[in-house]
């Protein structure tokens, strides 16, 4: 039953941002800005390494999930 | 292998086979350089190889080139190399005692050129809490990376792969991945998958006194040991030869030294309105094979104590005031050989006025081994004028202990895992950084041919509650070829 909740939320939830407005391409002007990338900066590379090094967590952060290194 | 060659380097490009004749715009319209370099810099007292208390001290100097080169209109070829030189206190402290024994020993120090044997009559000392000058004190890290990506000519689909290759003293690693990222709704809607394989080995090294007492077949008057005196707790020197001598308890060397981490990532990202996005994204990973570090010490507390050095010191062991004396290892480090990682992470990024952006993040983490986290970290790019923006975050991190940890000499022996490793106890962390970033879209300034597209400095410290503090001081450059 919870699983079928979850299920059920999460499709909502897809649903729902599909039908967020549709910005056409010559309205991102403010999209396309560099700082509105989704991602993590380039220049923090080496701050995400040695944060997989020194957290039990990894992963999700655009940096190494365990493997390549001997690192957590 | 060459066929896992095959697929992560040929496959993407047998999908530029039929190339349209009509005109579209490249992908990549030039050569581009990225340099990054950054000094890193820590200390603390829970130094994992002296079994978690002693000093964390850890330099770092690394740098990354990145060059993305356009093969043709659709495709991009990446190179990526990284080499991170590090000196550390704590591994130094693989072998506490520099120069130790009479004996014939064959650990590191007698490596070196300088290397001169110690006399009978010098006295030993070691301490967790000054660095040796052993030659596990410093290493380098090697990485390659080759990456290839082709998008379609709508520029809806991008298919990427790469591999790589890692090294370091005592760890190799080789990886590959692919990936498929499908835009649709006008391009407002992202979807990403991906997969990851690393195959990675061991060359383990391990504390001094252990690697001797295996390789010795528990001759505690040989190699390393001859001439050596070992005391008790209360300062007493004991007969080495009783059966009630130091004893490991992990008396054997690891049998199986892979490691291999499996991902499996998705995402998905929305533009929400003409000045919002979000995305949702995970990296399911699984990892097998020696997951335990063997250089790092651990220590019971139902296991009499045993030392080498100066016994006056052994009552102020856990204190920096000793320098002088070092308790032999009850063990190293022994973890499960499988564990599960789910990191759900979200980003949700607001465009606040033509001069200032809101970048958010949060990430959600759990595994197996009962370890629990959050992370939060907000960005906000102040754009100071046309050409400098000023870059404020601060992050925040909490998580649980791992099941398998606990502090110095508070393991049992009766346990099948055990570690000291005060990277996965329970603790917070703040992590407060600036930086400054130079960017010209019409590259007036050059470096031979390059144009620099743009500068960025930045500073980072970093407080955990455990006591361990770092800073990380980044520079780097993007450069275009014209």
């Amino acid at each position: 039953m919870k699983n079928k909740l979850l299920f059920i939320l999460a499709m909502s939830f897809i649903l729902f941002l599909s039908s967020c407005q549709t910005v056409k391409p010559y309205q991102q002007v403010n999209l396309n800005d560099p700082d509105m990338k989704l991602s993590s900066y380039k220049f923090k590379k080496f701050v995400t390494t040695f944060q997989v090094y020194r957290e039990g967590a990894s992963g999700a952060n655009g940096g190494k999930s365990g493997g390549g290194c001997g690192c957590n | 292998m060459k066929k896992i060659i095959w697929i992560f380097i040929i496959f993407p490009m047998l999908l530029t086979a039929q190339e349209s004749k009509k005109f579209k715009k490249r992908v990549l319209e030039s050569a581009e350089i990225d340099i990054l370099s950054s000094y890193y810099t820590q200390s603390g007292n829970n130094a994992a190889v002296t079994g978690g208390i002693g000093n964390e001290d850890l330099q770092d100097v690394a740098t990354n080139i990145n060059v993305s080169i356009p093969v043709n209109a659709d495709d991009v070829l990446t190179i990526d190399a990284t080499v991170s030189a590090y000196t550390s206190a704590s591994s130094s402290n693989l072998n506490p005692f520099t120069g130790a024994s009479s004996g014939e020993d064959d650990d590191d120090d007698d490596d070196r050129p300088s290397y001169t044997k110690r006399a009978a009559s010098q006295p030993i000392t070691g301490s967790p809490w000054v660095a040796s000058s052993g030659a596990s004190k410093s290493d380098v890290w090697l990485n390659a990376t080759l990456g290839y990506s082709h998008s379609s000519d709508s520029r809806n689909t991008i298919i990427a792969s790469h591999l790589s290759v890692s090294n370091e003293f005592d760890y190799s690693s080789l990886g590959g991945g692919l990936n498929w990222t499908q835009l649709f709704n006008k391009k407002n809607t992202e979807i990403g998958l991906g997969i990851n394989v690393y195959l990675d080995h061991w060359r383990p090294v391990y504390p001094t006194e252990i690697k001797t007492y295996i390789a010795n077949g528990g001759n505690l008057n040989a190699d390393f040991f001859q001439g050596v005196n070992i005391y008790n707790q209360s300062g007493f020197v004991i007969d080495k030869n009783s059966a009630n001598a130091w004893k490991p308890q992990t008396d054997k060397f690891i049998s199986n030294k892979a490691r291999n981490t499996y991902t499996a990532s998705i995402s998905f990202s929305q533009i929400l309105s003409k000045n919002m996005q979000i995305s949702i994204f995970s990296d399911l990973t699984y990892q097998s094979g020696q997951l335990a570090n063997p250089m790092q010490r651990v220590y019971f507390k139902d296991k009499p104590n045993f030392y080498i050095g100066n016994p006056s010191d052994i009552q102020r062991y856990t204190s920096p005031d000793n320098t002088q004396v070092f308790q032999l290892a009850d063990a190293y480090e022994q973890l499960p050989e499988t564990r599960l990682k789910i990191p759900v992470g979200v980003r949700l990024h607001y465009f606040i006025t033509d001069f200032l952006v809101l970048r958010t993040y949060y990430r959600y983490y759990f595994d197996d081994w009962d370890l629990f986290s959050h992370t939060v970290n907000i960005e906000l790019p102040i754009k100071l004028s046309d050409k400098f923006t000023l870059i404020p975050d601060y992050r925040y991190y909490i998580q649980t202990q791992a099941k398998y940890f606990a502090p110095y000499n508070q393991h049992l022996s009766s346990q099948t895992f055990y570690t000291s490793d005060y990277d996965l106890s329970a603790y917070s962390s703040n992590q407060f950084g600036i930086g400054l970033r130079y960017s010209d879209a019409l590259m007036d300034m050059k470096l031979w041919k390059l144009g620099i597209k743009n500068i960025n400095l930045n500073y980072h410290f970093y407080d955990r509650t455990t006591g361990l503090k770092a800073q990380i001081v980044s520079m780097g450059m993007s450069l275009s070829l014209e």
